[in-house]
């Protein structure tokens, strides 16, 4: 686990990443003309830490982070100009600075991202510690896959694909794939459901994990040739399941993720398995998920459900009992 | 309709869950492949299919339906209607063939999981 985990080294294969690869281009940013209120509104709105303040041409003048508001606040500024209370001297990064660069910027600094501005510095997108991680993903074909909901925050995000925070003997439920036996398929998955129903989680929310990890499981049984877990891990406001195995390691991930592909032998569709929909259908009813797969290292299949507002607030009794 | 109004009209037998003959249902699906099932039908619906392996009963139970009903009447393995049993899921069998059933039902008013 730890081994497939090592990004560094990969690094080889890094190096042609550029941040023009990986940014993202939509920013949100705001005129300096604009009150402090004004960026408090829209970083609380937009759930965003740092603003980037440009003129009308686009060049990046500044940046109002959440420290200028807690500043403005503190002296009762709020309804003076961006102008006059955004940070001036902006640490960023170029359209090419490559992957090395971009990843030893975050080292130094701790900021949680930085604009990126081309040579005249006109501001072209803004790169966040999920920009990296997603760019290394898809660089070695370890695919990350969607993200319906970017709420959840970044550093908890980064650690659960490698595996910093969330180590498999913190879970909160684990269930070991009987490969030998096709007949178990959807065992584990029943479990985690009754496991889950028993702490009061929504019904909803049960069914969706329900059925993918039924797929994923299936998957473990029917195409790793491996042995196969089944992790859940119960976060306040999300629960993460995590079906690895040791196996043999999808060949081609793109294909994996096209509705019906399959390489399923013949006996599987007498399981009324192999319609090549698993994955679809994982991806269907999931917030979130990340495939990782290695050549005969094996496939890990992580999965993220958000739980709704109200059955994660910690003020209501009864609806959900954490750990 | 009630699911004993589907087991007349389809001239079915109850192999399990008797005590759900009262229940109303609304809509159902057809489907062979389990990852059709998995994605396209949920709680309270009904499914005819053809496929009698027992894995078709844990995912009836993961999609949380209320029944299956098997079409063409083939050889139900035992360990499919045990297990069904076991968990108490409402399983019929008719000898109709599937389009026949589908159709029969639809014209009684049962609509399509697509309908809801
Ligand atoms: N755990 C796994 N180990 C190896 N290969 C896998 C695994 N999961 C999926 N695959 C590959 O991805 C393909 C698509 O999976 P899926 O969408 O579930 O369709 P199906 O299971 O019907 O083939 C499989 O046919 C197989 O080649
Ligand atoms: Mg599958």
């Amino acid at each position: 686990m730890s081994d497939r985990n090592d990004l560094s080294k990969y690094a080889g294969l890094f190096e042609d990443i550029r941040a023009a690869d990986i940014m993202t281009a939509n920013v949100t940013v705001i005129p300096p003309e604009k009150k402090i209120s004004h960026a408090k509104e829209m970083m609380n709105i937009k759930r965003i830490s740092g603003l980037p303040v440009v003129d009308e041409t686009r060049h990046l003048i500044g940046i109002v982070t959440v420290e200028d508001i807690i500043h403005a606040l503190e002296f009762n500024r709020l309804g003076e100009p961006i102008r006059n209370m955004m940070t001036r001297d902006v640490i960023t990064v170029g359209v090419n600075d490559r992957l090395t660069d971009i990843v030893s910027k975050f080292q130094a600094y701790r900021f949680g991202r930085f604009p990126v501005v081309d040579a005249d510095n006109v501001l072209r997108g803004i790169i966040s510690r999920k920009d990296i991680l997603n760019g290394v993903l898809e660089k070695f074909n370890l695919i990350y896959v969607h993200d319906q909901k970017r709420i959840s925050t970044l550093n908890s995000e980064f650690s659960f694909i490698t595996g910093e925070r969330l180590t498999v003997g913190d879970a909160e439920f684990h269930y070991n794939i009987d490969t030998t036996d096709i007949g178990s398929a959807g065992v584990g998955a029943v479990m985690l459901k009754t496991f889950l129903a028993d702490k009061r989680y929504p019904a909803e929310i049960i069914r969706r994990i329900g059925v993918a990890v039924y797929e994923a499981e299936t998957n473990v049984i029917i195409h790793s040739r491996g042995t196969g877990d089944i992790y859940c891990f119960l976060q306040g406001d999300l629960i993460m399941v995590r079906v690895v195995d040791n196996g043999i390691g999808i060949e081609d991930m793109d294909m994996a993720m096209k509705e019906g592909y399959s390489t399923a032998p013949d006996y599987v569709r007498e399981l009324g398995f192999g319609a090549g929909m698993g994955i679809p259908n994982i991806k269907r009813f999931v917030d979130k998920l990340v495939i990782l797969s290695e050549k005969n290292v094996g496939t890990q299949v992580e999965m993220i459900l958000y739980l709704p507002i109200e059955a994660s607030a910690p003020a209501t009794p009864g609806t959900l009992t954490k750990n | 309709m009630t699911v004993r109004d589907v087991a007349k009209l389809l001239e079915a037998e109850v192999l399990s869950g008797e005590d759900k003959l009262d229940i109303e249902v609304k809509h159902g699906g057809a489907a062979d492949m389990m990852s059709d099932i998995l994605a396209l039908c949920g709680p309270n619906q009904l499914v005819l299919t053809g496929y009698i392996h027992p894995q078709v009963i844990r995912t009836a139970l993961v999609t949380e339906l209320l029944g299956l009903v098997f079409v063409r009447c083939k050889n139900i393995p035992p360990e499919t209607i045990k297990m069904a049993r076991q968990h108490n899921i409402l399983m019929l069998q008719t000898r109709l063939f599937m389009f026949s059933s589908c159709g029969i039902l639809y014209a009684a008013g049962l609509r399509g999981v697509d309908e809801r």
